[in-house]
């Protein structure tokens, strides 16, 4: 089979980002051009992928496209996997931008500056949203995954006037880029272990992989990633604080694309991690608890926004729980999944419009709280009725009913359960909370209808002032519900009349194992001429869920006790890096110095304990080898302890001038006149300078000294290890063959004339030293000297003259500063 | 004589720890300026010992005669003395702007001097 091209994908990735960065260019007021452009974007995505699967179908899971060589060292390059899962997630993705962009237009109405801004971020999220779910490299996968959680990031915080929008952005932010590390970290040590960094390769090699602890650590770090950024419990408070974000981004971003960004992960392990014997016991009970959590919050919730949010974080439980079951299919082969893609497809197609109706009604009605609902169906007006349409239909498809998609979708998870329970009868619980769950939505939609036709039951009225969001209608107000009404009439039209549906996802969806839906999804009708176990759930939900709507159970904010976790761990994250800094920053040099020379030693120590042979002494040790040195040597050691000892401040200075000149001798032994000079030079002006400099000082106080044994002990430790270091290095030299080859021996060679190794050029000099200074370290030399000024310009602008000039200056335009001692 | 040096080295760095560690600016610039020795003499026992087995010494790096010593050393310390002595200048001279600015040489009063929250804890970020 011939490689597909990558050049198309890589084209249909870019393609919102580009566009999204052209709007830019535009002026304020071509904003029909600006619009076009925008929706431009992902439409070429849309077009880009469909000719690409035309082109080349649906590629089995294990063939990527051709690659793009992008960072060999890294081995990593561009290729692209677009196979089932892959394809259908650009579809969606792409598909609801292009709905999303001319939604915007409408929500934000006149206000240009927003729509400028809007856009390009748009489109950078849906260039990594497709990146995300094409990317073959594992590492392209991370780096895209990011780049969600950056757009994310800038969404969520998009009104800059709101600080708790602010807030809500950086918890978003922090929870799935931390997911995101865990992700990193998951996939490192998978790729270091298997040396697999290739979804294709991964599924290709599924059934090779072994079941050791470094292959479930991995999972277990990526299911992180996933479940962090499909916002499971626990950590899944960050989702309903996004909804601070504009409607159209919690429509499409927080509703729709982002967040199954988690879920695509998983689909994307299943084949390759589903048999491990950890996978269907994590997955699912996380995911059912999710499940049931976030149906009952949503139940209680006042705000619709909110309300939403919960339900999605429900129905992402559900999802992660049935990839979770399907675990089961891979290890055991029994049917626990089936059109999985046609589950989230469902649930991107109603919870879109869902949203997009709650962005419609805050314009219209000026409220987003359930209670300003009552009786909207009487309201005037030809858009709110459309909008309480478009609402209800929505609403019907979250509670699963009959004739739309999500209720065979729900069918479908319920047969799953069953069957899973007969394989592992505990699963029975997931099953009852599934139903639990069910019965939520069902609730909701049964409030929301009661509420929008003014029955008794439904909640509070409209007494309430409006809030300030309510607009005047202009002509895009039509495409406020719109597009949310386009998208639910797809529920409708694959619930009613699946056949346009089965055709289009029989060919993408991977995991087929239900027999009883063997032919895609069945007529409306047919669940109910076979009855069995999941219309019997279904019904029990349907039943329970009506009885729970018109009950006046869980009406109120019930309020989500994982809603402290973040304030909570954001407030102990200041509070321990506030303490961290205190504890380190104390502004004592001696307290960073001590730090340092800690650290210095404890390398030390650490190289020997990794190499135990250099704690053995070296061979050819002879202090007496020369007796002169050994004198001079004496003389360094001895003024250098007396250094410490002397109290008298010009004997301090003498003593130190004396341990100076010592080793100036031990240089003259070392056969280093050069240097032997030059230090020389220098520790005369230098004691002239230090003598000079103690006048100018404050006497010392006479205050008790700091304590003397840690510092000494501190101060030994670090010099014994220098010293050995020292005797080591040195006395591996010594011990060295006389012919073996140093750069002292090259630089001897070719200090006079040159060879090939040089050009042909030599240093043209005999004193090797001056030659290696000026010629082959010449740059080490003008750093010297560049060292050397700086010390002189600020010498010279410290200076005591200086000073006083400008002090005087200074004192001229304000008194009290600047007195001179 | 790598022996010997070793042994200098061990001092000198001891001595020019404890000293960096004391309250005294003064004794902490001393303390600088023994370790550039320490350091130093570090350095050039990697030429290796210059006493040959009879008992004489090796030959200065100058061409035209055998047994020389390692140059490049020599060359290395070279450039680390003239930036020892630019750094010496540089804290002298820092020495006496801090006496004058504020007073006192004292690391631990400078240290309660030199915070923007003079020393006490607070500033949330």
């Amino acid at each position: 089979m011939v490689t597909a091209s990558p050049y198309l994908v890589l084209v249909a990735v870019g393609a919102p980002a580009l566009a999204g960065l052209a709007t830019m260019l535009l002026p304020d007021a071509r904003k029909l051009t600006r619009l076009s452009l925008a929706t431009a974007g992902p439409v070429a995505s849309v077009v880009l992928v469909a000719i690409h699967l035309g082109r080349n179908g649906v590629s089995p899971a294990d063939t990527p496209t051709g690659t793009i060589p992008w960072v060999p060292s890294l081995n990593l390059d561009i290729s692209f996997l677009v196979d089932g899962l892959g394809s259908f997630f650009a579809l969606l993705i792409a598909g609801m931008g292009v709905i999303v962009v001319p939604y915007a237009r409408a929500y934000f109405g006149h206000d240009a500056a927003s729509l400028a801004r809007f856009f390009p971020t748009l489109g950078f999220f849906t260039s990594a949203m497709l990146g995300v779910v094409l990317a073959d490299h594992l590492l392209l996968t991370v780096l895209f995954w990011e780049m969600t959680s950056v757009s994310s990031f800038l969404l969520i915080g998009w009104d800059r006037d709101d600080a708790d929008a602010g807030k809500r952005a950086m918890q978003a932010f922090f929870t799935t880029g931390l997911g995101g590390l865990a992700l990193l970290g998951g996939i490192l040590l998978f790729g270091g272990h298997t040396g697999i960094w290739r979804w294709s390769r991964l599924m290709a090699e599924a059934a090779t992989i072994s079941h050791d602890g470094t292959v479930v650590a991995a999972f277990v770090l990526m299911f992180v990633g996933a479940a962090t950024k499909s916002a499971q419990w626990p950590l899944h408070d960050w989702l309903p604080g996004a909804m601070k974000a504009p409607t159209p981004v919690s429509a499409y971003l927080h509703s729709a694309t982002m967040v199954k960004a988690g879920v695509f992960l998983l689909g994307r392990m299943l084949p390759a991690f589903g048999a491990l014997a950890l996978w269907l016991p994590l997955l699912v009970s996380i995911g059912a608890v999710t499940m049931l959590l976030g149906a009952v919050l949503a139940l209680s919730q006042d705000n619709l926004k909110r309300m939403f949010a919960y339900t999605t974080v429900s129905h992402l439980g559900l999802l992660v729980a049935m990839y979770g079951l399907g675990g089961a299919s891979t290890a055991e082969g029994v049917g626990t999944i089936h059109w999985d893609l046609t589950q989230i497809a469902s649930h991107a197609l109603y919870k879109a419009p869902l949203f997009l109706v709650v962005g419609a009604l805050a314009h219209l009605v000026g409220s987003t709280r359930v209670a300003q609902l009552h009786g909207l169906w009487n309201r005037p007006g030809a858009g709110t009725k459309a909008a309480a349409a478009v609402l209800l239909l929505s609403g019907y498809a979250l509670a699963g009913g009959p004739g739309t998609v999500s209720f065979i979708a729900k069918e479908l998870f319920f047969a799953a359960t069953d069957h899973a329970t007969a394989a592992h009868p505990l699963l029975a619980v997931v099953g009852v909370m599934a139903i639990a769950a069910a019965a939520c939505n069902v609730a909701i939609f049964v409030r929301l209808a009661a509420t929008v036709f003014g029955l008794r039951s439904g909640a509070g009225d409209a007494s309430e002032t409006p809030d300030a969001t309510h607009r005047e209608p202009d002509s895009w107000s039509f495409m406020l519900w719109a597009p949310a009404a386009a998208l639910i009439a797809l529920q409708y039209l694959g619930g009613l009349v699946p056949t346009l549906w089965n055709r289009t996802f029989s060919g993408i969806e991977a995991n087929v194992h239900d027999e009883a839906f063997a032919d895609g999804l069945p007529w409306a009708w047919e669940p109910f001429l076979h009855p069995g176990m999941p219309l019997l759930m279904s019904m029990v939900a349907i039943g329970a869920g009506t009885a729970l709507g018109f009950s006046r159970w869980m009406r109120g904010d019930l309020v989500d006790v994982h809603a402290r976790i973040w304030p909570a761990t954001y407030r102990g994250i200041l509070r321990g890096g506030h303490r961290l800094f205190h504890s380190l920053q104390t502004g004592h040099l001696r307290h960073y110095l001590a730090v340092v020379f800690s650290v210095l030693t404890l390398c030390i120590g650490w190289a020997a304990w990794a190499d135990p042979a250099m704690l053995r002494p070296p061979a050819g040790m002879d202090p007496f080898e020369y007796p002169a040195g050994l004198l001079l040597g004496a003389v360094v050691c001895a003024a250098a302890i007396a250094l410490p000892m002397v109290t008298e401040r010009v004997v301090r200075v003498l003593v130190l001038g004396a341990s100076g000149f010592a080793v100036v001798g031990l240089y003259l032994v070392y056969q280093a006149p050069d240097l032997a000079l030059t230090q020389l030079m220098f520790e005369i002006i230098s004691v002239i300078l230090f003598l000079l400099v103690l006048r100018l000082l404050p006497r010392p106080d006479h205050r008790p000294r700091i304590r003397v044994l840690p510092r000494l002990a501190l101060a030994s430790v670090v010099g014994i290890s220098i010293g050995w270091m020292t005797l080591l290095a040195g006395h591996a030299v010594d011990n060295r063959a006389e012919d073996a080859p140093t750069l002292g021996k090259f630089f001897e060679a070719h200090s006079l004339e040159g060879s090939e190794m040089t050009d042909g050029r030599g240093g043209e000099g005999r004193n090797v030293v001056n030659v290696i200074l000026v010629d082959f370290r010449g740059f080490d030399t003008l750093g010297e000297i560049t060292v050397l000024a700086t010390a002189v310009l600020g010498v010279w602008s410290m200076l005591p003259g200086r000073r006083r000039h400008r002090e005087e200056e200074d004192l001229a335009v304000d008194t009290g500063q600047g007195a001179q001692p | 004589m790598t022996t010997v040096l070793a042994i200098c080295v061990a001092v000198l760095v001891t001595v020019s720890v404890y000293l960096m560690l004391s309250r005294e600016l003064k004794s902490v610039a001393m303390g600088v300026f023994a370790l550039g020795h320490g350091a130093n003499l570090s350095i050039i026992a990697m030429s290796g010992s210059p006493v040959l087995a009879d008992g004489g010494l090796r030959n200065p790096p100058i061409l035209g005669v055998a047994d020389l010593v390692d140059p490049l050393p020599q060359a290395l310390i070279l450039t680390a003395i003239v930036i020892n002595f630019a750094v010496m200048g540089f804290l002298l001279t820092l020495l006496i702007v801090t006496a004058r600015r504020t007073g006192t040489i004292n690391v631990d009063e400078l240290a309660t001097e030199d915070r923007p929250d003079g020393g006490r804890a607070g500033g949330d970020r």
